[in-house]
């Protein structure tokens, strides 16, 4: 299978950009950007695609970091 | 330095004040309007004997203080000099890309290391099926090399690309791959042994992730564009978070101090 070339780079690009922005315009609620959804998965390859999807949560996790800080899970509680 | 710099200021102040002070013994005017006022008037010897002695002295300060400055400057520049020949020496013993290469080139063409001595060479791992960041690396890549072009001061870099998946990477992916990016953009594969001997030498990580049914995978690898000088020394390195204009002061820095 050959790689993408750089027209087709770009329009995956593209569709991602446009979900993205459908997801953060509606509080991540995937049934509201079906449309763009499905743009996406014709526009990308299928490994890109999940790529994309795991890198959108990162970027996400990190965003979350950098603006409300790092919370420790609730560990034990110290021993009495 | 300052302080010569403030004694030069001193006397620049100072030949301002003192005709006045003398003619109208410091009232409160304007000193360049007192100067002004001075010059118009009969010139009474004594203090035109005073101002050719503050010229003087003003004179002699600045040549005093222009020397001084010459010689801190040339205290500095062989002090630049002597740390970037300490840091030449200190990359000699560094074990990075002091290897050699043997791959063929995107028109089939073998090449090695030594084909690319004598030239400024910009490097970069990655593969062709990469999602993103490849291509950004190499567009970034590109964009510095055509920056670089366009001094003509400059001798002219060579961009080179080297997969990580020489599985799919063969001579026609990367020819169709390498158009997109500079036009002397030269991408290298080889067998599988070759490009891991290539790219152990920069310290290269590179790990190809599980298979999908299409038989499609991403390769986890370093995301690092190299400079390497045209003796074939490993130079400096840019990160992603590099931008282009970071990349190309740092490379025309480079060629400039490497010339001295």
């Amino acid at each position: 299978m050959a790689a993408p070339n750089s027209a087709e780079r770009k329009a995956c690009w593209d569709a991602r950009d446009l979900l993205w922005k459908c997801l953060d315009d509606n509080n991540d609620n995937i049934a509201a950007c079906q449309s763009f959804k499905s743009e996406f998965d014709r526009n990308c390859p299928a490994q890109w695609v999940k790529y994309f999807t795991k890198r959108r949560d990162f970027l996400k996790y990190k965003e979350k970091l950098q603006t409300d800080g790092f919370t420790p899970a609730e560990g034990p509680q110290q021993a009495s | 330095m300052a302080v010569i710099l403030l004694f030069v200021q001193l006397e620049k102040f100072q030949w301002f004040l003192k005709p006045e002070m003398l003619l109208y013994g410091g009232h409160g005017r304007l000193p360049l309007l007192t100067q002004r006022g001075f010059s118009s008037q009969g010139q009474n010897p004594s203090l035109k004997a005073a101002k050719v002695k503050l010229r003087t002295r003003l004179l002699v300060t600045l040549l005093f203080g222009g020397s001084l400055l010459g010689c801190c400057w040339y205290v500095y520049l062989e002090k630049e000099q002597k740390l970037r020949r300490h840091r030449i020496e200190q990359l000699k013993k560094v074990a990075l890309g002091q290897g050699t290469f043997s791959l063929l080139d995107h028109t089939g063409r073998r090449r090695t290391k030594q084909d690319f001595l004598g030239s400024w060479v910009l490097l970069y791992f990655g593969f062709t099926h990469c999602p993103d960041i490849c291509p950004d690396e190499l567009e970034k890549m590109s964009a510095v090399v055509a920056t670089l072009d366009q001094d003509p001061a400059l001798p002219q870099v060579q961009p080179l690309f080297i997969t990580v998946d020489p599985e799919r990477d063969d001579v026609p992916a990367l020819a169709h791959y390498v158009k997109d990016f500079h036009p002397r953009l030269i991408g290298l594969t080889g067998t599988a042994e070759e490009v891991k001997h290539a790219g152990r030498d920069y310290r290269v990580y590179a790990t190809p992730g599980p298979k999908d049914e299409d038989g499609d995978y991403i390769v986890d690898h370093t995301i690092l564009i190299y400079l390497i000088s045209p003796d074939g020394l490993f130079l400096d390195y840019y990160n992603r978070m590099k931008d282009q204009e970071h990349i190309t002061e740092s490379i025309r820095n480079h060629i400039k101090t490497y010339k001295l």
